[in-house]
């Protein structure tokens, strides 16, 4: 976990990062209690073909999480994912498809429109100082509105073969979707940013405390936009994976986004009010959601009731969170005078 | 007269009745009986949906949970009605019930949790949601009681019966949260935990009815929206989440907490079901509609922020006695 936890000796942090592992160790606990599980229940859970397509959910529900984080970091919100990633599906549809533009081409500009389109919600955000709750619930009415009245409500065949490959071709076996290891890119480049970069330090420190990062120099302002930059980038990324293996894709695409978000980010153990990060955690996160829902679906449970699942999972894990945010809260508390002491001997 | 004209929504209403005289000459099919009668009918809806969101946000909390309380409360009723043929009144009570009992497991997890509302009310408005689907395998049932369907189908010329609901409702959530202790209870939590919390009063209490009420009046908007369309369909609710929030903000709530207006509401359901009952008229994309509703909550909230700005300068000048 990657956490804003001020300019402490190492010795403490060092602590603070062991015992901050938690949520992802209790993640790859419940991956392997699922898989167990549902392969004993029903053996076709672990057929090549079954991992396949939960690969293909898990990567984009990664990515969602990671799109989400970006804002969640910094103690905001994106309720318009789904929507930008709607412009995002309806413009490369277009290009592709309709006006026969090459993919390279048309990938850059669907970046650049998600890019666009997250930065202007930060722009107001910034300009009005109003919550982003309530920017991006208006944006996303609007972006998602926008997006299906621009384009008719066009369905689009996306017939390209680099792109078909990439979301229904195979990787090294055929267990694998190459998606999966797009996601596993982004949360590599996303760990660089949250550990490495000023840009990620930053956002980290202003959702920790943002009068006190305020305080301390950090242009708050440049960097809430770089965050919806990032945010609009992977709910692009979102849109094209998506596109890569659906057969037929329109503007309603990213309407079902908002809930895989927030179960990536709050089962992978990123706090909501901002301040840390856990990528790791996100992209289990989205291995376990999409492994149950799998799995569910194997049992023959009605996929009427698989939203019934989904509400709960959220539910036990936010409810689990708080209490173990709690527990380590006293935890921290004790070591923190242990540290203190280590420090002066 | 002098209030009515100051109340933040007046110059809304005012839009509103311009907007109408205008559409009314134009088009031959904006000023009949009947068109107004639909525009008054999903006003009628909208409010008491907003009025859920309403009493939530006064609380200084939010509710994502509308929407699934209203799809579980609309297949409850068509369920306990059309397979186990209960009699109609009893399964309204039954559905209405049940959406209270959800609000209040809602309220009851925030307030146990200190877990944000929204996080909370995503995850048990996909749960209930997901119950409505569940137990319809997705079907709508098609034997609605009669009674719901004439009341909130019937009108006097231009005038839909639902509007006396709504009505009724919304005088209750004007005098509830202002005379009623629990509903000072709600404002002051809203305007200011701390203090609230400091005075003795319990904060428990407060987001307990806050939800708890979201969940009756989630229930009655989904009795209305049964009764308008016919049917119990378990798709209900699934597109109320923009509204639940358009309707109060519009209306001048605050989201902060601990103001509300429930007339407000009631003229910004009007003022929106206007807008998009004239953008159809004109014959525009439905798309085109949440398009509006978006911008416009955009619009009303950043004219709120205006709005305090000035009221803030206005009374530093009268404290420090400076010239405007």
């Amino acid at each position: 976990m990657t956490r804003f936890a001020g300019f402490g000796s190492n010795r403490v942090r060092a602590v603070a990062l062991v015992a901050d592992q938690g949520p992802a160790v209790g993640l790859i606990v419940l991956i392997i209690l699922t898989w167990t599980v549902f392969g004993v229940i029903n053996g076709s859970f672990v057929s090549s073909f079954n991992l396949f397509g939960i690969g293909q959910l898990a990567a984009r529900d990664a990515v969602l999480g990671l799109a989400q984080a970006a804002l969640v970091v910094m103690g905001r919100m994106n309720l318009a994912l789904g929507s930008v990633g709607a412009i995002c599906v309806s413009l490369l549809g277009y290009m592709l498809v309709s006006a026969d533009i090459s993919l390279p081409l048309t990938l850059v500009v669907v970046a650049a429109a998600g890019v666009i389109a997250s930065v202007i919600m930060g722009v107001v955000e910034l300009r009005s100082g109003l919550s982003s709750f309530i920017v991006t619930l208006a944006f996303a009415s609007a972006y998602g509105g926008g997006a299906l009245l621009v384009s008719r409500s066009a369905n689009f065949q996306i017939n390209n073969s680099a792109l078909n490959a990439l979301g229904s071709g195979t990787f090294l076996s055929a267990a694998i979707c190459p998606l999966v290891v797009v996601a596993l890119i982004c949360g590599g480049v996303t760990w660089v940013i949250y550990n490495r970069t000023s840009f990620g330090w930053k956002s980290l420190a202003i959702g920790a405390n943002e009068r006190a990062a305020r305080a301390s120099g950090v242009n708050a302002g440049s960097v809430l936009l770089g965050a919806y930059a990032l945010s609009g980038l992977l709910a692009a990324l979102a849109a094209v994976m998506e596109s890569s293996y659906e057969l037929s894709v329109n503007a309603s695409v990213g309407s079902d986004w908002l809930l895989p978000s927030f179960v990536a980010v709050v089962l992978g153990g990123v706090t909501l009010t901002g301040g840390d990060i856990t990528i790791g955690g996100i992209l289990l996160a989205a291995v376990f959601f999409d492994s149950l829902q799998s799995g569910l679906t194997i049992l023959n449970v009605s996929s009427y009731w698989l939203n019934l699942a989904e509400g709960l999972v959220l539910l036990v894990a936010v409810i689990a969170d708080q209490a173990r945010r709690n527990r380590r809260g006293r935890l921290r508390r004790s070591r923190a005078v242990v540290a203190v002491e280590v420090t002066r001997v | 007269m002098n209030g009515l004209l100051r109340a933040r929504w007046a110059p809304l209403l005012a839009a509103t009745i311009v907007l109408g005289i205008v559409m009314g000459a134009v088009t031959r099919s904006f000023g009949t009986a009947f068109n107004v009668y639909v525009i008054l009918q999903t006003a009628a809806l909208d409010t008491v949906i907003g009025l859920s969101q309403m009493v939530v946000l006064a609380a200084g909390d939010l509710s994502l949970a509308v929407g699934g309380l209203a799809a579980m409360c609309t297949i409850i009723i068509g369920y306990l009605f059309q397979v186990h043929h209960w009699p109609a009144g009893l399964a309204v009570l039954a559905g209405l019930v049940l959406g209270t009992a959800g609000g209040f497991v809602n309220g009851a997890i925030i307030a146990r949790t200190r877990l944000s509302g929204f996080i909370v009310t995503l995850a048990t408005g996909t749960a209930f949601t997901g119950i409505a689907y569940g137990i319809s395998g997705s079907a709508a049932y098609s034997d609605v009681p009669s009674s719901v369907v004439k009341l909130s189908q019937g009108r006097t010329s231009f005038f839909p019966y639902l509007m006396v609901l709504s009505l009724a409702v919304t005088v209750l959530m004007y005098a509830g949260l202002r005379w009623l202790p629990d509903g000072r209870l709600i404002l002051a939590f809203g305007g200011n935990r701390d203090a609230t919390m400091l005075s003795g009063l319990s904060s428990r209490r407060a987001q307990v009815t806050a939800h708890t009420v979201s969940g009756l009046l989630a229930g009655v908007a989904a009795v209305m929206y049964m009764g308008t369309i016919g049917t119990a369909t378990p798709a209900a609710g699934g597109d109320w989440l923009i509204v639940s929030f358009a309707v109060p903000i519009i209306g001048g709530t605050a989201l902060a907490g601990g103001e509300a207006s429930a007339f407000g509401a009631l003229v910004a359901a009007v003022v929106l079901s206007a807008i998009s009952d004239a953008l159809i008229v004109l014959n525009v994309n439905t798309n085109a509609v949440e398009m509006a509703e978006g911008l416009l909550i955009l619009a009303a909230v950043l004219a709120s922020r205006l709005g305090e700005a000035a009221q803030r300068r206005t009374a530093l000048h009268r404290a420090f006695g400076w010239r405007a």
